[in-house]
């Protein structure tokens, strides 16, 4: 029997593999210059950041929809796009974070704007994009150079987790 | 000043008339009202001009060169006073041609500078300013609607190539991309392309390389070859099919080709070879199944088969 990804084309599917690799890509890089910085501002431990962790208050992104057995598709797209749209949203507020990262920050925010277009358009083309355009709720502010680092590095983190599910969850759709 | 030029158009295509007409100012009614008023293109006097007192008393001459043959040319009102020739006016005259239809507009998108390079054949020297525009818009599917426009990316003087940024860019919707030229002959667009950036990535072949010798793995076969390829970084989220060829160093014989290779298997093992064999070797990729180009192929790598 057909599954319920079976409405979903296999090129949008390859795109979205191919997009999540490359935003993983470009966290891992981030996440690379951003450990390399650490020894310079003895930030290296992150049991050191769980008080500021939790003044950040990252929001987790559920994917409750996308289960392997219980998959509901239009749920699943749109918290994969919500995710997504977060993410541009934290990776905004890291702006300014150093001119030596700035370049890596603006291409892992373009690469996971042009994943959440992608998903966009094929709930779209499935004509189930939700009523109201999609609204994130209030970012963290991270006004000194310290909160932006200690930031990054927490956001770095927890969008390779998410892209990790992200990545499992297309795998699993991909099958034929 | 004493004398007025106006022209029929200060811009006109190579070869083709112009008319001009001077007016002598009533600011120098003081002038001998018989004197000739004379046009010169560049040094050289000009015959046929019509001169005519007009109602206001003031005195009009009106010229047509017929063909202008000069991309560039000044022409002047003069008049012949007191055995002298003094120029009263001038105008700058242009000619040329309007802009051809640009051609062969292709684009590729690269990894490493992460923008989009375009490039097309301009056509004939017009001869004019002219301004080529690489112009473009985000669309869907097949490119019949149109979406947000793109910046213009503007290629500098004379050059036939422009590359648009990465933050201009949405890398996995097609877009619709074309070449418009302009000049005060007229606007001139190219054919449209409807691509996808990923799609018309152009991948760097991978590394070929000599497997490192193992002392637990057997050598191998006299008729085989053991090679393995480090594939290009900026690709590596790309998933991508490879095809190898080779061919014995010496003589004539020509390339034979294997594939598709697995990408991500990263080495191969060449049989069906002749022994004690020198071979020249070469890979490319293609980002696969998703649409894309073909890599150009490695730089050779030169292995030798072991004797039989």
């Amino acid at each position: 029997p057909l599954g319920p990804a079976s409405s979903l084309p296999q090129s949008f599917l390859l795109k979205c593999l191919e997009q999540v690799r490359k935003v993983q890509g470009d966290g891992t890089e981030l996440q690379e210059k951003l450990v390399s910085e650490c020894a310079t501002y003895k930030m290296c431990h992150p049991e050191e950041m769980v008080l500021f962790r939790r003044s950040l208050g990252i929001p987790q992104v559920s994917l409750s929809s996308c289960p392997n057995q219980a998959l509901q598709l239009t749920g699943c797209l749109r918290q994969l796009h919500s995710g997504l749209f977060l993410y541009q949203g934290l990776l905004q507020t890291l702006e300014g974070i150093s001119p030596e990262l700035a370049p890596t920050v603006d291409m892992l925010r373009l690469d996971i704007a042009d994943f959440a277009t992608t998903i966009w358009q094929q709930m779209e083309e499935l004509g189930t994009v939700p009523a109201l355009q999609p609204t994130r709720g209030a970012m963290p502010a991270l006004p000194s150079a310290f909160q932006r680092r200690v930031g990054g590095l927490l956001v770095a983190s927890h969008l390779q987790s998410f892209l990790e599910l992200v990545h499992r969850v297309l795998r699993h759709l991909a099958q034929p | 000043g004493c004398g007025h030029i106006s022209v029929s158009a200060p811009i006109v295509r190579l070869g083709d008339p112009i008319t001009a007409s001077c007016i002598i100012t009533q600011k120098c009614s003081h002038l001998d009202p018989e004197s000739q008023i004379l046009w010169r293109l560049g040094a050289d006097l000009q015959p046929g001009g019509r001169q005519q007192h007009l109602s206001d008393g003031t005195q009009e001459s009106t010229i047509t060169l017929p063909h202008l043959n000069h991309t560039r040319a000044f022409l002047s009102c003069c008049l012949n006073w007191s055995n002298t020739v003094q120029i009263l006016d001038q105008v700058e005259l242009q000619a040329g041609y309007p802009p051809a239809v640009p051609r062969n507009l292709s684009c590729l998108m690269n990894l490493t500078t992460n923008s989009l390079n375009c490039q097309w054949e301009p056509g004939p020297e017009t001869h004019l300013p002219t301004n080529i525009t690489l112009k473009s818009f985000k669309s869907r599917a097949n490119c019949q609607t149109q979406e947000d426009s793109i910046r213009d990316c503007v290629p500098k003087d004379g050059q036939s190539h422009c590359s648009i940024p990465r933050r201009h860019l949405l890398l996995y919707q097609n877009m619709v991309i074309w070449v418009q030229a302009e000049n005060a002959l007229g606007t001139s667009m190219s054919l449209q392309l409807c691509l996808s950036p990923m799609d018309v990535v152009k991948l760097e072949p991978p590394m070929l390389r000599t497997l490192d010798p193992n002392p637990e793995a057997p050598p191998p076969e006299p008729g085989c070859l053991h090679l393995c390829w480090e594939p290009w970084k900026p690709g590596l989220f790309i998933n991508q099919k490879c095809e190898l060829r080779h061919k014995p160093q010496r003589g004539d014989a020509s390339w034979a080709l294997v594939g598709p290779l697995p990408s991500e298997a990263f080495q191969y093992e060449l049989c069906g070879i002749l022994p004690a064999t020198t071979y020249t070797l070469q890979i490319r990729c293609i980002r696969w199944p998703l649409p894309g180009l073909w890599s150009n192929w490695s730089p050779n790598l030169e292995l030798r088969t072991t004797e039989r």
